[in-house]
């Protein structure tokens, strides 16, 4: 039993890593534009799908591949900022985000389906099925590499968000608006390109969620943008880190409660969230402590 | 006067509520001029109509901020004195009229190049970034400046003007009382060397005590050149401390004159300064 507990642990551990790489996008886009991107569960499939196709189209290694799909991914997401969102305004901002996401989602879904199908495919490498030996445990590498990716990619974004005069400009316009336009930062701009890193780290997601979910369609966006969201207010609506830690405390409670009962590890995932908001209404890291990261 | 304001005396004035306000602690006495050389119009602001949404905030709105100058507006709520601020410094466009800047025009420009046309604005609310050390916040109001040594330098001499500020350079702005923001917000709108500084309602909030260090970093923005053009509730305090005065009610300018003419004013000195000037020592 023991052994049992201990292997729920690492693979919630490990998991955890896997959600925080799709979560992390999302909360950076709340957390500096208040936009609560629905479309993001769906683009993290369209992430996978382009992985899918320069691995059996092209050859290219999975993590390579990422040379391309993270540039592109990019691309996507400042065009939908440009096409969709940009021209919000006003206090209904939020909610109206909400709805439009909701339709770039749907409008991503059936181009997925027009070109990919509705069929199952999952990602294939060497690495995807294989594992390593450590401490009487057989921890597949692509976990190992998830979570390596997921520490890196935070620490990354930590390095661009407090580190650059990008990020300077990110984090201003994250706390005021208006002054931040007033020191002559292009709001507009920052939030193109907010939306647009936030979009672009999803490729990174989609590539591991696609090797280690066991297939996706375009349909599968749907339950991973509950999942996702669930993580990131847990964590602290707009909390990079927190993301992380969320991914990891859910992901391991649900590792856990699986191991007596598969069918309440689901209902524990959420119960957990419902918890955690009675007692700290801001999550992990709510907003004040988000601001003072 | 030569200013382009409708004449003194053109009609009822609104008897609102307007914060007269106490006198400033330690500052000039009444009837004195205060420092600061008029010169030429540095902005001139010409039949202004602006609002928001479907209504107008300000309609026709006509003045000139002399060169070198303090120039205070005053007025009661509502009276469109913030929104004037916000179509000066970019961040609404007027429907109607120009503003300029030595001849050069403002409107239709977006924040940041009237910002790189030497005009910054500090507004009513706290508009630090509170999570951000001083030092971060300061640095922030040279973010238009490419050069990052002259940058360092502005800061170096804003420092040296404000020695004060440079002590809370690693403080979180978040943690500094609503007069130390005030004083960082002024440090931070140096960084550019501006010609023109929009000052809407420094001393909203503070104490008489912190409202005497405030305006006294006022004048010294002044005494060091650049020209000041004032939104203040506390009317008597905003006029004393500056050469111009500008009234306005409902939208529009009432009047305008020296500070003195405005603060002398027999109707602005019993609606606005809570009776006579001279009795409110």
């Amino acid at each position: 039993m023991a052994r049992q507990i201990y292997e729920a642990i690492v693979d919630g551990i490990l998991t955890g890593g896997v959600y925080a790489l799709m979560a992390v996008g999302l909360t950076l886009i709340f957390g500096v534009l208040d936009i609560i991107n629905i479309a993001q569960g769906v683009l993290v499939i369209l992430g996978a799908y382009l992985s899918y196709e320069l691995s059996v189209r092209a050859g290219i290694d999975l993590f390579v591949g990422l040379l391309i799909t993270v540039p592109a991914m990019f691309i996507i997401g400042v065009v939908i900022h440009w096409a969709f969102l940009r021209r919000l305004r006003g206090r209904e901002r939020t909610s109206m985000t909400l709805l439009v996401t909701y339709a770039v989602a749907l409008i991503v879904e059936g181009i997925l389906y027009k070109v990919w199908g509705p069929n199952y495919v999952q990602l294939k490498a060497s690495y995807v099925n294989s594992s390593v030996h450590v401490f009487g445990f057989y921890l597949p590498y692509i976990y190992i590499y998830g979570f390596i990716l997921a520490v890196a990619l935070i620490v990354a974004l930590y390095t661009l968000l407090y580190r650059t005069r990008f990020g300077r400009s990110v984090r201003a316009t994250m706390q005021d608006e208006t002054a931040a336009r007033l020191v002559g930062i292009d709001v507009n701009r920052v939030a193109a390109l907010t939306f647009g890193v936030g979009v672009a780290v999803t490729a990174v997601g989609g590539m591991v969620y696609g090797a280690t979910s066991g297939g996706f369609n375009p349909n599968s966006g749907y339950d991973l943008i509950s999942r996702l969201l669930a993580i990131i207010i847990l964590g602290g609506l707009g909390s990079i880190g927190g993301a992380l830690a969320a991914s990891i405390f859910m992901l391991t409670l649900e590792s856990l409660v699986d191991i007596w009962s598969p069918n309440w590890a689901i209902v524990v995932f959420y119960g957990a969230l419902v918890v955690v908001l009675v007692i700290r209404p801001t999550g992990f890291f709510g907003r004040q402590a988000v601001r003072a990261q | 006067m030569t200013s382009p304001a409708e004449p003194l005396n053109t009609g009822p004035l609104n008897t609102g509520p307007l914060n007269t306000g106490p006198a400033i602690p330690g500052g000039e006495a009444p009837g004195k001029e205060p420092p600061g050389a008029e010169g030429p119009p540095a902005l001139v602001v010409s039949g202004v109509v602006a609002g928001y949404g479907g209504g107008d905030v300000l309609r026709g709105v006509s003045f000139e901020v002399p060169q070198g100058a303090i120039t205070c507006v005053v007025g009661p709520n509502g009276a469109g004195k913030s929104t004037l601020m916000a179509t000066i410094s970019g961040l609404l466009r007027p429907r109607l009229g120009s503003v300029t800047l030595h001849g050069e025009p403002l409107t239709g420009r977006s924040p940041r190049q009237i910002l790189n046309m030497g005009v910054v604005q500090v507004p009513q609310n706290h508009s630090l970034f509170k999570d951000m050390t001083v030092r971060e916040n300061i640095d922030l109001g040279g973010y238009i400046l490419s050069d990052r040594a002259l940058a360092a330098r502005r800061m170096k001499a804003v420092f040296e003007m404000f020695p004060q500020v440079a002590g809370w350079a690693g403080m979180k702005a978040g943690s500094l009382s609503g007069g130390q923001q005030r004083l960082v917000e002024f440090a931070r709108a140096l960084m550019l060397e501006p010609k023109l500084i929009l000052l809407d309602e420094p001393s909203m909030g503070l104490a008489p005590k912190i409202l005497k260090s405030v305006f006294a970093a006022v004048r010294q923005m002044n005494a060091n050149g650049t020209t000041i053009l004032l939104v203040e509730q506390n009317a008597r305090a905003g006029l004393r401390l500056s050469t111009r005065g500008v009234v306005m009610e409902n939208g529009t300018v009432r009047l305008s004159g020296t500070g003195r003419e405005v603060l002398e004013h027999p109707e602005i000195g019993a609606l606005y300064l809570g009776g006579a000037v001279t009795s409110a020592k």
